[in-house]
């Protein structure tokens, strides 16, 4: 149960602040309260849940926002959680975008959401449909709306910029406003991958552990019905085998409750009725075995040289089909203790790498890795009094990258249709990437 | 509509700026102006824009309950949205302004009767809302008109309100019976309203602990069940909670409710997975683990907990603290998971952390080489916590799996190599900790160790290697330099550092007599003349006293041989890890604390207990968990590193003698095993008992200074021990007042009052007989009815003259317990025929079951233990005593004068625990559990009898007992 509700601003300020279920009597000093206890948060204390006396507080960032619930009973923190951020979808997915002005421009629009949504603590129904009925207030956009804004370039990088893959900025918009526009009607499917592994010094794959989840963004209020079909070779779980060949398998999906699975068993087809905005219609994780080959090996050469110098000498393999590539790719490597400064050779100019003194490792960076390349690096670092034993404190090797237009688990949407058919060009999106979550070649 | 929010922004920003309230004032008055005008602004659109410029100020903290009139005014109009905002206004200004707030009451009551749902809705959920007592009386026919409206959007918005009301006045909801009106709910057919009826109910009965209100039965269950399919994830929330709130009747429908909750795990909400794991973790507890449903629910029950770590870092950190108590109870869950659990670079620390502690609970023999793998590379990350952590991991696994503690040895010599100061420093501490678990295997390191002697700067650390030093000082050359240099600097010293050190050199003054007999001297001098701890200076006076009177005494004394360290030191106590197991997925799982500890108390918080199957061989209960750990973990858990105070006690506990087998062996035995049930203060009381023959023997004559308790004769001991406070101090027996049973009206003037008391063993009747008829009653005679426990008349009722009118006589007429038996309702019940010259009267009275409490109800403690183990868990009641402002030591006195016996008493987290027996004249025993709290008036106590329906009695009596 919630006692209080608040949005403040990154700076303390509340923007937001609903006693929702006038329960005791504390009064708005707790936001005070709060950001005190939060900025006072040590960095190894799980900011999760705190207490000031009776009154516990859960908080997640979103937008750079804090939203804030209070509770003074034993109550779930996962409800809560999960309810702070779906707010903060849900508010994303009414104002546009999850600013502090957009936040402060809508504020009557999210006192009446909060009025729907939360009634003497109970949280009641988060999903736009039901909403969609009771809802009055008219969105205000902080900016004119812009299908062709191109500076706000976030989850697809650089890819975005090419003309057949829709900016990701086109999906960050008002559900409602689309009425009044009359504006296009489009959707986006979008499978978003997360990657972690772990290669250990031997080169042997430690760990492999893919999470990945389908998003559909909906702008499209006629549409009643939609239908993604995905691989059919698709199979859950460690035990089903169908047979050779390309199969995708994951080892646990969980859907959006408004996923309709009649038709999943026999031909792998997701039935759902989209709500307008954003919505994750299915989660799955696969864990232990990646279908193909981990995208990047490293072949590392550690020593100290006859100076006293610690030299590295590092290869980097991307194992991706040619026709990819890899993009963004930044390596971390951490460096002994007392390192001062570092020359080094790059095997093509477009890469960079740089000693950080303050993290204690070399930046590698490499803005594209075709598949089916190699790339090599000399590190010549210069740490006085380098003994054997520091040599340990080299590594491991942290990779961050993007693989645009792949799925690591191989997941493929088949098709996407819309009933009733759309009139007109209806515009509908699907886009593939990975992340890499955790990535980590030890040395 | 921008312009203005941007001017809000703006002034905002300047007020935080600006703290000169002057200026700030004027500027609100003009605004407050403004708005009045705009208010009463006849346009529509203008009167919107005026309440929502009104909203904003009041969101930014300023007060504009000035404007409460005209904004109520705007409140009678057909624009929904506009309507929205006036209610929002009067939310939060109501309870400022009561007087303006009834204003509003004729607008809600209408509101409530139009035609368009969403304003009956809305005027029902603002109504509860306003905290104002004279708007409650208004709010009660729209609110049952409400309740069984046709539309579910109004019902479940009503049922919501009924908490509400009920949360300002309890007692009307009461009186106007929209309790049962909810209760109707449950069985609505849009399942939204019946989640919300749920949550309603399971808050307003969370005040009202036995009221029953839920009453789950099967069917209710089943509803419940059924509405769980169709309902809103919050909803199911709610259900979730509330059944897990059940018990079922057996093992099938244990097994029936799991199967249909079981669906909810593959939910996306976190907090639905949560839920249905909290049902399933505690319906589980009732399944036969031979079924093979218990297996495949086992196996369902791992992937939802490892997707939840996907989630975002803070629902990961919930979710682990929650998978730490899983994996504490039900380790087999996750047994094959070990490889979630490997930390992600790009984790919060606090994920980290809580990663690796799952870790190393769930190693295994069969994962060690993958876990060590992994925490060694932990060891060598940049994070000086994690890295600290990482190393003492190592340490705990070759604690824990045997077979591993020789790579554990070397990847921690390894570590030391890396000359890290804070690995270093860790690796000792944890090196000494495997040491005493594994003695005279792995000493060859020390050498290894002591090259590192000048780098610990950590209190423990030094600690842990002086301790090394100490215990090992014949196969280290120089250990007398060694500790000669921590002497320099003896005072800057910690005193955790300087206890080791007069320990360890007194443990090196015995193993090398010869040469370091000054630095003996030296270090005791040091510790009891020039310092002011008074912990320090006692154990310099103890060692010093022993090496003067008998330095073979004291050789093994302190060079006695230690018990081996138990692997888990920081399990959770079994109790409350069942408790925590029945809050998963709330806030008492993430602080692992139970709900008592952090939320109000005047809530009535209940404790929850896991209730196990039958005959299922699995040990539940704390007692029996005591008693299992007895015969399970040989070696006695002592406290680890740094308690060096209890270490000492350790040392004192297993009495060394070299003339055979002291005499008080079997007792310090007896005493060991009652260790896991007594608690701390038993074990120092043992401590001394067990401990003072041989003592005394190695002293010769004790010194004068000794305090006379050494010398009282053991039995004596141990009787003090088994009384807790007892003797001297009883308090009697508690006879209750004495209450008219047969009112002169029903009895032709007889009157009779009358009690019940047992002085010395025998049961008394004592009865006053009133004349208040007109005319001399005489030929006085009783008979009982056949009852429950036998009781009849041990003789004539002895009256031996006749009562004249307006006399009364007291009479006290024994009773035995050899009569006729039948069961009564209630139990205790006892008709009674007294018969006089008039006519032959019948009466009925309880007695209290105290009566029937032998002398001799005190039990053994080996033979409580494995009663209360033997006892079936279904037979075992929990009650709660309210009220109660005794200590556990006045109520223990207390209940002993009736026959109550406290048999022993522990202590855990502040929270007292006393376990009692009593004995019934026909044989049957009662075993209890008291669970006192300080500061806390609720007591908790759970019964245990064969014979499970003398519990309630049984309860009561405590209850009049403890209040009297």
């Amino acid at each position: 149960m919630i006692s209080q509700l608040f949005i403040l601003s990154s700076k303390g300020d509340s923007l937001i602040y609903k006693d929702s279920s006038v329960r005791g009597e504390a009064g708005s000093d707790v936001i005070n309260v709060f950001y005190e206890k939060v900025m006072a948060l040590p960095g190894d204390q799980p900011p999760v849940v705190m207490n000031h006396g009776d009154l516990h507080f859960v908080h997640v960032r979103q937008g750079g926002l804090y939203w804030v619930a209070t509770t003074t009973a034993d109550s779930s923190p996962f409800s809560l959680i999960e309810f702070l951020n779906r707010l903060a979808s849900l508010v994303k997915d009414y104002c546009g975008a999850l600013t502090e002005k957009a936040v402060q421009m809508n504020f009557a629009l999210i006192y009446e959401l909060l009025d729907e949504v939360v009634d003497y603590g109970y949280v009641q129904s988060m999903s736009s449909d039901v909403l969609k009925n009771f809802i009055q207030t008219e969105a205000v956009s902080p900016r004119p709306f812009s299908l062709f804004q191109l500076s706000n370039v976030g989850l697809f990088g650089a890819e975005t910029q090419q003309s057949k893959v829709a900016p990701s900025s086109a999906a960050s918009r008002p559900i409602q406003s689309s009425r009044e526009q009359g504006g296009k009607s489009e959707i986006f499917v979008d499978v978003i991958e997360r990657m972690s592994v772990v290669i250990g010094s031997n080169g042997v794959l430690m760990k492999a552990d893919v999470e990945g989840e389908i998003k559909v963004k909906c702008y499209m209020p006629n549409c009643s019905e939609m239908r993604i079909g995905l691989n059919e070779e698709f199979s859950i779980g460690k035990s089903q085998l169908r047979g050779y060949g390309a199969a995708v398998r994951v080892d646990e999906v969980s859907f959006h409750q408004a996923v309709k699975l009649d038709e999943f068993d026999s031909s792998r087809i997701l039935r759902l009725s989209p709500s307008q905005g954003e919505q994750t219609v299915m989660q799955y994780q696969l864990s232990d075995v990646l279908p193909s080959a981990p995208p990047f090996r490293l072949f590392p050469t550690v020593e100290r040289d006859s100076a006293g110098k610690l030299l590295m000498y590092l290869k980097l393999r991307c194992d991706l089909p040619p026709k990819s590539a890899a993009i963004n790719l930044c390596a971390s490597v951490p460096v002994p203790k007392g390192s001062v400064s570092m020359s080094l050779q790059l095997s093509s100019p477009d890469q960079s790498a740089a000693l950080q003194l303050q993290t204690r490792s070399i930046e590698w960076t490499v803005p594209r890795f075709p598949g089916g390349t190699q790339l090599s690096a000399l590190f010549k670092v210069e740490v006085p009094g380098l003994s054997p034993s520091s040599l340990m404190e080299v590594g491991p090797m942290v990779l961050n990258f993007e693989l645009p237009k792949m799925t690591a688990s191989g997941l493929q949407v088949r098709f996407l249709r819309l009933s009733p058919v759309q009139p007109g060009p209806a515009q509908r999106w699907v886009r593939y990437v990975t992340h890499s979550d955790s990535y980590i070649l030890r040395i | 509509m921008q312009e203005w929010a941007n001017q809000l922004c703006e002034n905002r920003q300047f007020g935080s700026k600006m703290t000169d309230s002057k200026y700030f004032t004027t500027t609100k008055k003009g605004e407050i102006f403004e708005l009045k005008a705009e208010l009463n602004s006849d346009k529509k659109e203008k009167k919107k824009e005026a309440v929502k410029k009104v909203i904003a100020s009041m969101t930014v903290g300023k007060d504009v309950s000035a404007l409460f009139p005209d904004v109520v005014n705007c409140m009678q109009t057909d624009n929904l949205e506009l309507k929205k905002l006036v209610y929002l206004y009067l939310m939060n200004y109501a309870k400022s302004q009561p007087d303006m707030a009834i204003m509003a009451v004729n607008t809600f009551v209408k509101d409530c009767e139009d035609l368009n749902p969403l304003i009956r809705a809305l005027a029902v959920r603002t109504m509860g809302c306003i905290r104002v007592d004279k708007i409650t009386e208004y709010l009660c026919e729209p609110l049952r008109k409400c309740l069984k409206d046709e539309d579910p959007y109004v019902r479940k918005t009503a049922a919501v309100c009924v908490a509400k009301l009920h949360d300002i006045n309890a007692q009307l909801v009461e009186d106007q019976g929209f309790l049962d009106t909810l209760k109707d709910l449950i069985s609505d057919s849009n399942p939204m309203v019946v989640a919300n009826a749920v949550a309603a109910l399971s808050e307003i009965a969370e005040s009202h602990p036995n009221s029953n209100l839920l009453d789950l039965n099967p069917q209710t269950i089943n509803k419940l069940l059924t509405a769980l399919n169709e309902c809103t994830e919050w909803g199911q929330i709610f259900i979730l909670d509330c059944l897990a709130n059940y018990s079922p009747r057996d093992d099938r429908e244990s097994q029936s409710i799991c199967e249909r909750v079981t669906p909810r795990l593959s939910h996306a909400n976190s907090a639905v997975v949560l839920s249905a794991v909290k049902v399933l973790m505690k319906f589980m507890e009732m399944l036969p683990k031979d079924l093979d449903y218990y297996g495949t629910l086992l196996k369902k029950l791992a992937p939802p907990l490892v997707t939840l770590l996907s989630a975002e870092p803070e629902l990961q950190y919930v979710a682990l603290r929650n998978i730490n108590l899983i994996v504490q109870r039900r380790p087999e869950i996750l047994k094959h998971e070990m490889k979630v659990f490997f930390v992600k670079y790009n984790d919060p620390i606090y994920v980290k952390l809580e990663k690796l502690d799952i870790m190393i609970r769930l190693a295994s023999q069969a994962n060690i080489a993958q876990v060590l793998a992994e925490l060694k590379e932990y060891a060598t990350e940049v994070d000086v916590d994690f890295v600290r952590k990482a190393v003492r991991a190592i340490g705990r696994c070759a604690i824990k799996v045997e077979q591993s503690a020789e790579r554990c040895v070397s990847t921690l010599l390894d570590l030391i190599q890396t000359k890290v100061n804070y690995v270093v420093q860790e690796a000792i501490v944890v090196i000494k900790d495997i040491f005493r678990k594994y003695p005279n295997k792995y000493e060859s390191v020390i050498a290894t160790l002591c090259e590192h002697l000048e780098s610990l700067d950590e209190p423990e650390a030094r600690a842990a290697m002086i301790w090394i030093v100490g215990e090992y000082a014949e196969r280290i050359d120089n250990a007398d330099e060694l500790l000669e240099s921590f002497l320099e600097g003896f005072h800057d010293e910690s005193t955790q550092v300087q206890l080791q050190l007069l320990t360890a050199i007194v443990k090196l003054f015995l193993k090398k007599p010869t040469e370091t007999q000054e630095l003996v001297q030296q270090v005791l001098s040091l510790a009891t003349q020039d310092s002011d701890n008074p912990d320090l200076r006692d154990r310099g006076y103890i060692y010093w006293r022993l090496l003067s009177t008998d330095p073979v005494a004291a050789k093994e004394v302190v060079l006695a041989e230690k018990p081996l360290i138990s692997e888990e030191t920081d399990l959770i106590e079994p109790t409350l890890l069942e408790e925590l197991i029945c809050h998963i997925g709330t806030l008492a799982s993430v602080y692992h604390k139970p709900p008592s500890a952090f939320v109000e108390g005047s809530r009535g918080v209940q404790h929850k207990r896991l209730t196990s199957s039958a005959g299922s061989g699995e040990s539940v209960e704390s007692p029996d968990t005591g008693s299992a750990a007895v015969s399970e973990a040989p070696p006695a858990v002592i406290p680890s590193q740094g308690d060096l105070l209890g270490d000492l006690l350790n040392l004192d506990l297993t009495p060394p003698t070299s003339t055979g087998p002291p005499p008080s062996a079997a007792p310090g035995m007896q005493l060991g095993a009652m260790d896991l049930l007594g608690g701390g203060l038993d074990s120092l009381l043992g401590g001394d008992i067990g401990g003072s023959p041989a003592m005394g023997a190695a002293f010769g004559a004790p010194p004068a200074a000794m305090p006379a308790s050494f010398n009282a004769p053991i039995s004596g001991g141990l009787d003090d021990l088994f009384d807790l406070g007892g003797g001297g101090m009883t308090m009697g027996t508690y006879i209750p007042p004495k209450t008219v049973w047969l009112p002169a009206m029903k009895a032709k003037g007889l009157e009779i009052s009358g009690t019940f008391v047992r002085r010395s063993g025998v049961i008394q009747m004592e009865m006053t007989l009133n004349n208040k008829a007109m005319s001399v009653m005489s030929d006085f005679a009783i008979q009982f009815n056949r009852n429950s426990f036998g009781l009849a008349p041990a003789g004539p009722l002895q009256i031996l003259t006749p009562i004249s009118p307006n006399q009364s006589i007291e009479a006290a007429l024994p009773l035995s317990t050899v009569g006729p038996v039948m069961k009564m309702e209630p139990l205790n019940n006892l008709q009674v025929a007294v018969k006089n010259n008039i006519d032959v009267f019948y009466f009925s009275c309880q007695y209290p079951i105290s009566m029937l409490f032998l002398e001799d109800g005190k039990m053994e403690r080996q033979v409580f233990l494995a009663t209360w183990k033997d006892i079936p868990n279904e037979n075992e009641s929990q009650f709660q005593i309210k009220d109660c402002h005794l200590n556990s030591d006045a109520a223990s006195n207390k209940l002993q004068g009736s026959n109550i016996f406290t048999i022993a008493k522990r202590t855990v987290e502040g929270q007292d625990m006393l376990y009692q027996s009593m004995k019934l004249t026909n044989g049957i025993w009662v075993l209890a559990e008291l669970r006192v709290q300080a500061g806390n008036p609720n007591y908790t106590i759970s019964l245990k009898c064969r014979a499970p329906e003398v519990s309630q009695c049984v309860f009561q009596n405590y209850e009049t007992v403890l209040k009297n």
